[in-house]
């Protein structure tokens, strides 16, 4: 049984850590304000805003410490990484989740976060949000950023999407399980890998050449992750990249010849990715998926 | 005859490898090396294209100079072929490629380009007739997955080298390094032990190592990761190489090597060569790719070295993937030596 975190109230703290990319304060100014005009009070960790000067918000050893005081805190209810990037999978094998398991509290990203909800998910069984980060705040307070606040304060996800031409009609019921593709593919065979079985599983990504796209499905493929899936949902496969010599089919006729040879139901373009459209999900907990000819709903159980 | 002699013999004619390779196999060899057989003179080279498209004028230099080392050759027929991006369907290259294996009359199968395509047809091939009877199959980049595929499965010996496409145009104009890359290719088909020598890298990890080379491109390996092709490196000399990947993607790769466990019975590191896309503006990685490997190898005692002449760079040697090797990385020099089945 997944565990959930619980759900915040008014008055209850929300830490901002970036374990991966450096982000200048600013770009967070508007989140920090939003959280707080939501009735949350905000604590900012060391590695948003830092003064470093490469990639990472911090060196590896103060990515962990900042991320691992915020999940030992126990003031701090809930953990908003300000952004992605790359830099979790350099650090996950060094943080304990001794006290976060006793104490369970809500991660929030997406993108390289993904390496942080598949390890939570598949070693603790607790639940996670993928969800827009700081810069999302930036674009105003709209429905994928409000999603955030509902998720939190526990109620229901209940979203709906358009239909699409490639969608496969059907109901499934599972936990739901995913994030990007990339992330996905990279941490099949380690300690973090995520098992799909009886579950619905979510992908995205972002700026991946097509024939890269298909490399990974067939990754994915080839270890089993597809054959016993409850159902799919295919969110953004935003700004994909091609060789010189085009591949030949877009990334959504990739996605659906991957997936032709089974039967269960499939949601193309559900508003999960990099751009705007980007709902909060509940990485762990069970929903529905039901994939109608006219529209898409997933109701969180 | 003495028994040195005797092996290598058998080792080097194993058209009928049931009976040698077992005993072969039971005398000096815990591990399973399937050796093909090596070519000579009139021998049968297909060229076939299971991943990207080639056409028939690209491959014509690489036909030349083959034929000219006294090799015949069976251009396949996905030459010419295309599909978009690959050369024909995957049914059209998987099919060409099943005719090449079980053809007789074929004893290699040079692939004449890399691109991408080889993973969606590597499930859909049949290599019993070709454990049987296997031959040398030769490529790169793409075709890691089949190096992978045929030393994890069936323990078959593979050639890692350039392909069809990489011939020189003319061969009196070619440089020098063109001319002996290409040179190893024949080295290698024709079963002369391989050895390379090269210059000491200051972030070199000494020691010795022996065991079974395997190896290729680094992208290709994390992608086949928990598949059935999912290179093994336990007892084994591992090399890598990449091209067109960010610092931060190559981290990110050697972080899947150390955490899916292909470092810890590694008895040997090679790192060939990594042409790198440059950072984005202000996302500068600040780590160099010496970096990011010893950060996950130094609390690993086996050898490594680096700027090993293997990668989509001119400086591409022949490697006999499948088979036995001894690097022994010193602090003046690096050397990788085929250990030919007599031991020597």
């Amino acid at each position: 049984m997944v565990v959930l975190p619980p759900y915040l109230d008014r008055g209850d703290t929300i830490g901002i850590v970036c374990p991966a990319g450096y982000m200048p304060y600013e770009k967070a100014e508007r989140c920090i304000q939003t959280l707080q005009s939501w009735g949350f009070k905000v604590r900012v960790g060391k590695t948003l805003g830092s003064n470093s000067t490469n990639y990472f918000s911090a060196d590896d050893d103060e990515r962990l410490n900042d991320f691992q005081e915020m999940l030992d805190d126990t003031e701090v209810k809930a953990i908003l990484c300000g952004r992605g990037g790359y830099g979790i999978g350099r650090i996950i094998e060094k943080i304990r989740f001794k006290e976060f398991r006793k104490d369970p509290k809500c991660i929030i990203g997406f993108s390289d976060v993904t390496v942080l909800h598949a390890h939570i998910y598949s070693n603790y069984k607790i639940a996670s949000l993928h969800a827009p980060m700081a810069a999302a705040f930036n674009e105003g307070e709209n429905e994928y950023v409000q999603s955030i606040r509902w998720a939190l304060t526990g109620t229901k996800g209940d979203y709906t999407a358009q239909a699409h031409a490639f969608n496969r009609t059907g109901a499934a019921t599972g936990e739901l399980v995913g994030g990007n593709l990339a992330l996905l593919a990279h941490l099949v065979g380690t300690s973090s890998d995520i098992k799909t079985k009886n579950r619905i599983l979510f992908i995205e990504d972002v700026g991946e050449y097509l024939y890269n796209v298909d490399r990974m499905l067939y990754q994915l493929k080839r270890n089993g992750k597809f054959e016993k899936l409850a159902g799919l949902i295919i969110g953004g496969f935003t700004d994909n990249k091609d060789t010189e010599r085009p591949f030949g089919a877009t990334v959504d006729e990739i996605i659906r010849d991957i997936f032709s040879e089974y039967d269960y139901p499939i949601s193309f373009g559900f508003p999960v990715s990099h751009e705007r459209e980007n709902y909060a999900l509940k990485i762990g907990v069970s929903y529905k998926l039901t994939v109608a000819d006219e529209s898409v709903t997933l109701t969180e159980d | 005859m003495n028994r040195k002699k005797f092996l290598n013999s058998m080792m080097t004619l194993g058209a009928v490898p049931a009976l040698g390779f077992s005993r072969f196999e039971a005398i000096e060899e815990p591990e399973k090396v399937l050796t093909p057989k090596y070519l000579k003179n009139g021998d049968v080279i297909g060229i076939t294209a299971p991943a990207g498209h080639i056409d028939h004028d690209e491959i014509q230099p690489a036909i030349q100079q083959m034929e000219s080392w006294g090799f015949k050759i069976k251009v396949g027929s996905t030459i010419g072929k295309k599909d978009f991006t690959f050369g024909g369907t995957d049914i059209e290259r998987a099919n060409d490629f099943q005719q090449m294996i079980d053809d007789p009359d074929i004893d290699a199968i040079m692939c004449a380009r890399g691109g991408y395509g080889m993973v969606r047809i590597i499930d859909r091939l049949n290599f019993t007739k070709f454990a049987k009877r296997p031959k040398w199959i030769i490529g790169f980049s793409d075709l890691t997955v089949l190096h992978s595929h045929l030393n994890k499965n069936f323990g078959i010996a593979s050639i890692h080298s350039k392909m069809c496409n990489s011939f020189p145009d003319d061969w009196s104009k070619a440089e020098i390094i063109q001319i002996e890359t290409i040179n190893s290719i024949r080295q290698a088909l024709s079963g002369d032990p391989m050895k390379y020598l090269l210059d000491a890298h200051p972030s070199n990890q000494l020691g010795k190592a022996e065991g079974v080379l395997v190896g290729g491109n680094l992208k290709t390996l994390e992608t086949l990761s928990g598949t059935k092709s999912d290179i093994s490196t336990a007892g084994k000399i591992l090399f890598v190489e990449d091209t067109g990947e960010y610092l931060y993607s190559i981290d990110r790769m050697f972080w899947n090597l150390e955490r899916t466990g292909k470092f810890s019975k590694l008895k040997g590191l090679i790192v060939g060569g990594f042409k790198l896309k440059k950072d984005d503006e202000g996302e500068d990685f600040g780590r160099s790719l010496y970096d990011i490997v010893l950060e996950k190898v130094k609390k690993y005692d086996f050898p490594v070295c680096f700027d090993f002449p293997v990668g989509h760079q001119k400086n591409n040697f022949a490697l006999k993937c499948g088979i036995k090797h001894r690097l022994d990385v010193k602090e003046d020099a690096v050397s990788l030596k085929e250990i030919s089945p007599s031991g020597n």
